[in-house]
């Protein structure tokens, strides 16, 4: 029972003190007004103020288109993935797994090189004359970006369960006559259809958080959920810390049943090839 | 013959989705070398001018350093929270494994922004050092990366029997554990150690705000670079870059000595 102990205590602790209780107190604090009284105002706000259901419409629109693209995107790519030889496999995990921790300010900073106002992409389009309709800052400009990061994350979930099939699965539906299309939405389509429902939902909530490339490509000029707790705690509006809370349980609340969600649907479809 | 014509179309489709990924980072390096670059498809010249200057910048290597300390502290921690769990549950109680599952979706329901806001509600006033609550918050969100990497070095030995004979030649639990489980799980342990490294190097969200600017570490100077200077900056991310490649290249280095069975594990451990 000691040892048990010892080998706990510092996993337990730190759990408590950066885990359990802060999280209590983010759930408590936003019932709280700014007076330290509860109350559900801060809920009322979000829900009520035109800018902060934006937040959230921003939030969940962005992270839906990007997770869907780069989802088709991944599929696509871990099945080309397979197909190849096992050194060009490892190489590419490796670029892979390279550009999805380019994330954030790195990311952000080749975007503005790539596709900025005075960019590499601009000076294409002017050279050959072709009007320009991408502005990198703006929604649609940030669903782009967020690809960047998303195709490979979703890649490199994809890989392993593709590479698990088994290729006799094939060989047989062909020997018993199966067209290639007839196998791909029959077979293969219902055997992974469990890790595609579980692959969005970790891609959308992935998008979800990402507040580190949004605030470097465009400060708080684009509102998000995470844009809009950022400056509630840095005071750049008005600190507000009790609201960034409200809106921080929204959004663990909803991931949470969301994840919850994926996670049934795939206990129920059984079978996880892993 | 359609063996074949899937083959090139798969090396169509994963030339293609590299070039996309891959364009960001060279249009990095290539600004980083770029004499003047506004407005034209390419470069008017090329120089090493902005890398002398990072390099004999002092802002540059105080932030390097901070990020460094800010790593190898984070690892520490981790190691120290996170090992003798790992260890436990993997050789006397593998229910614990399920108990701690949750830890695998942590970074999707509680990312570090909203990991951030309970953290300042809870501690920003208290008079401890706000350096304690960042790294303590780093390793927590480290956790899944160490946890995964972790859980592989266990594979392959039976640790509970060599753990116990050491326990019956007389030696403490602790000395067994040092003696006879590390030398056997010391890849792996480097390998979760390296990606503890990384996470916690390229921190950006909880440092910019718990510590509020006051510690400038890698990212957080990249990003005021990026506000002044581009060139400079560009060779701030070139820099960075390579750091990722040259861990990632170690990495897959060792793994390959492991032979293949344990390239196939790269996939899990990233699968978080």
């Amino acid at each position: 029972m000691a040892t048990r102990l010892k080998i706990f205590l510092p996993f337990g602790l730190l759990i408590l003190s950066v885990l359990i209780v802060p999280v209590s107190v983010m759930l408590i604090s936003s019932l709280q007004n700014m007076d330290g009284g509860f109350s559900f105002s801060n809920y009322h706000q979000i829900f009520f103020s035109r800018y902060y259901r934006g937040a959230i419409y921003n939030s969940i629109s962005i992270s839906l288109i990007t997770s869907l693209i780069s989802l088709v995107i991944s599929i696509i790519g871990a099945w080309a993935l397979t197909k190849l030889s096992l050194s060009t496999k490892n190489i590419l995990i490796t670029v892979f797994n390279m550009s999805s921790s380019f994330a954030g300010v790195p990311l952000a900073f080749s975007l503005i090189i790539l596709f900025g106002n005075a960019g590499i992409f601009k000076a294409i389009t002017s050279t050959l004359h072709v009007h320009d309709a991408l502005n990198i800052y703006s929604v649609t400009g940030m669903t782009f970006a967020y690809t960047f990061f998303e195709i490979p994350l979703g890649i490199m979930f994809f890989f392993p369960v593709l590479d698990s099939l088994s290729k006799e699965w094939f060989e047989v539906s062909d020997v018993l006559g199966a067209s290639k299309m007839f196998f791909i939405s029959k077979v293969i389509f219902p055997i992974i259809l469990p890790n595609i429902v579980e692959i969005f939902v970790l891609l959308f909530a992935n998008a979800m958080g990402t507040y580190e490339t949004v605030y470097a490509l465009m400060g708080n000029n684009l509102v998000s959920i995470p844009t809009v707790i950022g400056s509630l705690i840095n005071g750049e509006l008005v600190a507000n810390v009790p609201l960034a809370c409200a809106f921080a349980t929204l959004f663990t609340v909803i991931m949470t049943i969301i994840v919850w969600l994926g996670n049934r649907v795939t206990n129920i479809k059984g079978r996880r090839i892993s | 013959m359609e063996k074949h014509a899937d083959k090139v179309i798969a090396k169509i489709v994963i030339a293609l989705i590299s070039v996309y990924l891959v364009a960001p980072i060279i249009a990095t390096i290539m600004y980083s070398f770029a004499k003047s670059w506004v407005n034209t498809i390419l470069p008017d010249g090329w120089t090493l001018e902005w890398y002398l200057q990072l390099v004999t910048n002092s802002d540059f290597l105080s932030a390097l350093i901070r990020s460094i300390i800010l790593g190898i502290v984070t690892t520490i921690i981790a190691m120290c929270c996170f090992l003798p769990v790992v260890f436990y549950a993997n050789v006397y109680d593998e229910s614990i494994k399920a108990r701690l599952r949750f830890i695998t979706v942590l970074p999707f329901t509680i990312p570090g922004i909203v990991l951030v806001t309970g953290l300042v509600r809870v501690y920003a006033n208290l008079p401890i050092p706000q350096m304690l609550v960042l790294l303590l918050a780093i390793s927590l969100l480290s956790l899944p990366v160490t946890y995964q990497a972790l859980d592989n070095a266990f594979i392959a030995h039976d640790f509970r029997a060599m753990f116990e004979q050491a326990l019956i030649l007389g030696d403490s639990p602790l000395k067994a554990f040092v003696k006879v489980v590390i030398p056997n799980i010391r890849v792996g342990m480097f390998i979760a150690m390296l990606l503890t490294f990384t996470s916690a190097f390229g921190e950006y969200v909880l440092t910019n705000i718990i510590l509020g600017g006051n510690y400038e570490t890698l990212k957080i100077y990249m990003y005021r670079l990026m506000q002044s200077n581009g060139q400079a900056s560009s060779v701030l991310t070139t820099v960075y870059f390579f750091f990722l490649a040259v861990i990632s290249i170690i990495m897959i280095a060792i793994m390959k000595r492991q032979g293949n069975k344990k390239v196939e594990e790269v996939g899990d451990t990233k699968k978080l």
